[in-house]
């Protein structure tokens, strides 16, 4: 019987998630400078209908909204992932320095040899060359406790000091084509970054998936992982490896954007039933988060539009002062 | 895992059971456990006493594969535990360490399931037998009416029931307790003694760390008693505690007398000198 009743409870969540993204993918398509009527909008979608919100919808959201939606489920992943493997919900790759690095490295190509590299290689680079850091300045076991986040922030910190001079030693052309990066904003997507961060979540998903159980497994101490078959270095590597194709591939289409990594595997947690690593429902609720974001972000002070990290962060930091406040929040030790 | 067990010698041939041989470990650069030989017997009770730092929970943790062995070997059925697919070990032998924390929410319920898993296949999904099985070790550590809590609302002694459950649920041949009954009152260090024994008498071998010296002759059919690193005693705990060897581990002088009821050696007039 309570078999059936936590079951329920985990597919409640997990539809409730996936209705809240839908909703916020519809009225991201819908809302903006020319608002689309919600009749008007699947219309549109199929391509009839209204010749301009056909464009607006099809050439200029759609793209947008779906590259939201891949970045925020990525970000979200990743940052489940990290959390579970350092046991520690402040490891996300923006606190670890992942963002950092990985916007360094594609900064560093548009910059550095002013034809751009592809950037999700570059950007790809930044994030296993920071994770491999941090895991090696904190030492063998470096996903324990608070070595890796601290060697992380270091990290990161010298990443976006790099940033900062190489875009204030290069020309004003360059240094504009690279700003983009540094912020966090869905405008200067590529297309070809998009598809590739759309087969690496899909990969990235389905190695997370595969692990799951033995994620489950790392929410005990090392004995008790251990004592119930799970090969500690093995999961910690193949996440960590997950958690950096994910990042990296994210931040070569969006750039480094906080809070989602922090706050979507948070509402996954609070919403599925304990003793599970919520990775599909982290996912969800990080690109809901992603799009809602952006969408807040095009229409708050319109028509100028606010970089979606800014919101991220707007809305992420009141709740990370929130996490660290709230009485029961003994798994942040 | 240098030490493979075609290299042990051949008088351990398919020997069932838990074995330490010339076991070494070593917290980094600092040798704990110093070429150590331990059989545990058969369906029977071992405690493992000894002062503090004298490398109980080490040795227990190196018995369970969580230490890699700095030097010899530690032998499940005669083969090299090292060697051995870590799910295949866990089907065979559960440990309970000592520092258990568990997500928040955990449910008692939730907790033992995770023992279930060393025999869950990655489609084998939860069956009627699994579900039995979750049944009898919630009976077995009388936990059937709390099974829907939170383990962070339950008391010391239900929530340490709790994860004995999960290693019962595990149904494994071996079961390493360490410090089974630390935190508990009386009471419920008795309850889990006699749970124990309870497992001993369906013919589990068992192995547990205790810090009461008393306890352990209680409950325990075979003593080893450790200090720095070595076992300086070892038998039937009537046999080989005697007021010398408890000055040897623990630096106190005291006198044994036999409990009336059942003949269990008890500790008197412990002083520090004479």
């Amino acid at each position: 019987m309570t078999e059936l009743l936590i079951q329920h409870r985990n597919i409640a969540a997990t539809l409730a998630l996936v209705a809240a993204l839908s909703l916020a993918m519809a009225m991201s398509l819908a809302l903006g400078t020319v608002s689309v009527p919600l009749d008007g909008l699947w219309d549109a979608l199929t391509g009839q209908g209204n010749a301009m919100h056909r464009f607006v919808v099809q050439e200029l959201r759609l793209p947008r909204v779906l590259a939201g939606a891949l970045t925020g489920a990525a970000f979200a992943l990743a940052g489940c992932l990290m959390q579970t493997v350092a046991r520690n919900r402040l490891a996300t790759p923006g606190i670890i320095g992942i963002d950092n690095a990985a916007t360094a490295f594609a900064v560093a190509s548009v910059v550095g040899t002013g034809i751009s590299l592809a950037p999700s290689a570059m950007a790809l680079g930044g994030a296993a060359t920071a994770t491999a850091l941090a895991f090696g300045l904190a030492g063998a076991n470096g996903t324990r406790g608070y070595r890796f986040i601290i060697a992380g922030l270091g990290i990161g910190a010298i990443a976006g000091a790099v940033t900062q001079v190489m875009l204030s030693r290069v020309a004003i052309d360059a240094a504009n084509a690279a700003f983009p990066w540094t912020v966090g904003s869905l405008n200067a997507r590529s297309a070809t970054a998009v598809s590739v961060l759309a087969a690496g979540l899909v990969a990235g998903w389905m190695a997370a998936l595969l692990l799951g159980r033995s994620l489950n497994t790392l929410q005990f101490s090392d004995p008790v992982a251990i004592n119930l078959g799970t090969r500690l270095k093995r999961v910690r590597a193949l996440s960590l490896a997950c958690a950096v194709l994910l990042t990296g591939l994210a931040v070569a289409v969006a750039g480094p954007v906080g809070m989602v990594a922090l706050l979507a595997p948070e509402l996954a947690r609070a919403l599925c039933r304990s003793g599970r690593v919520p990775l599909t429902a982290s996912a969800l609720a990080g690109a809901g988060f992603m799009v809602t974001a952006d969408l807040v972000g095009r229409l708050l002070l319109a028509p100028l539009e606010l970089p979606v990290g800014l919101i991220t962060a707007i809305v992420g930091a009141p709740y990370l002062i929130w996490i660290l406040v709230k009485p029961s929040s003994r798994s942040l030790t | 895992m240098s030490h493979s067990s075609a290299r042990t010698p051949d008088n351990v041939p398919d020997q069932p059971g838990l074995a330490a041989q010339a076991l070494s470990l070593a917290h980094g650069r600092y040798p704990v456990i110093k070429t150590l030989n331990l059989e545990l017997p058969q369906g029977k009770v071992t405690a493992i006493v000894g002062p503090n730092g004298c490398g109980k929970s080490t040795l227990l943790n190196g018995l369970a594969r969580v230490h890699v062995p700095a030097g010899g070997a530690v032998l499940l059925n005669g083969r090299d535990i090292h060697t051995l697919p870590s799910r295949e070990v866990a089907r065979q032998l559960a440990l309970l360490p000592q520092d258990n924390t568990a997500p928040e929410g955990l449910t008692v319920t939730d907790l033992i399931r995770f023992g279930r898993q060393p025999h869950q296949g990655f489609l084998r999904r939860w069956t009627e037998q699994d579900q039995a099985i979750l049944e009898q070790a919630l009976a077995a550590a009388d936990l059937a009416e709390l099974a829907d809590r939170p383990l962070d609302t339950l008391s010391g002694g239900q929530r340490q029931r709790a994860w004995i459950a999960m290693s019962i649920a595990q149904q494994t041949p071996l079961l390493l307790l360490d410090e089974p009954t630390s935190a508990l009152d009386l009471g419920h260090q008795i309850e889990v003694f006699e749970l124990i024994r309870q497992l001993a008498g369906q013919g589990k071998t068992v192995a547990m760390v205790v810090h009461d010296l008393v306890s352990a002759c209680r409950y325990a059919d075979h003593l080893v008693a450790m200090a720095d690193g070595e076992i300086l005693a070892r038998g039937a705990p009537s046999d080989i505690l005697d007021p010398d060897l408890i000055h040897r581990l623990y630096g106190v002088h005291c006198d044994i007398l036999q409990d009336p009821a059942d003949g269990t050696p008890v500790l008197v007039n412990l002083r520090k000198s004479f």
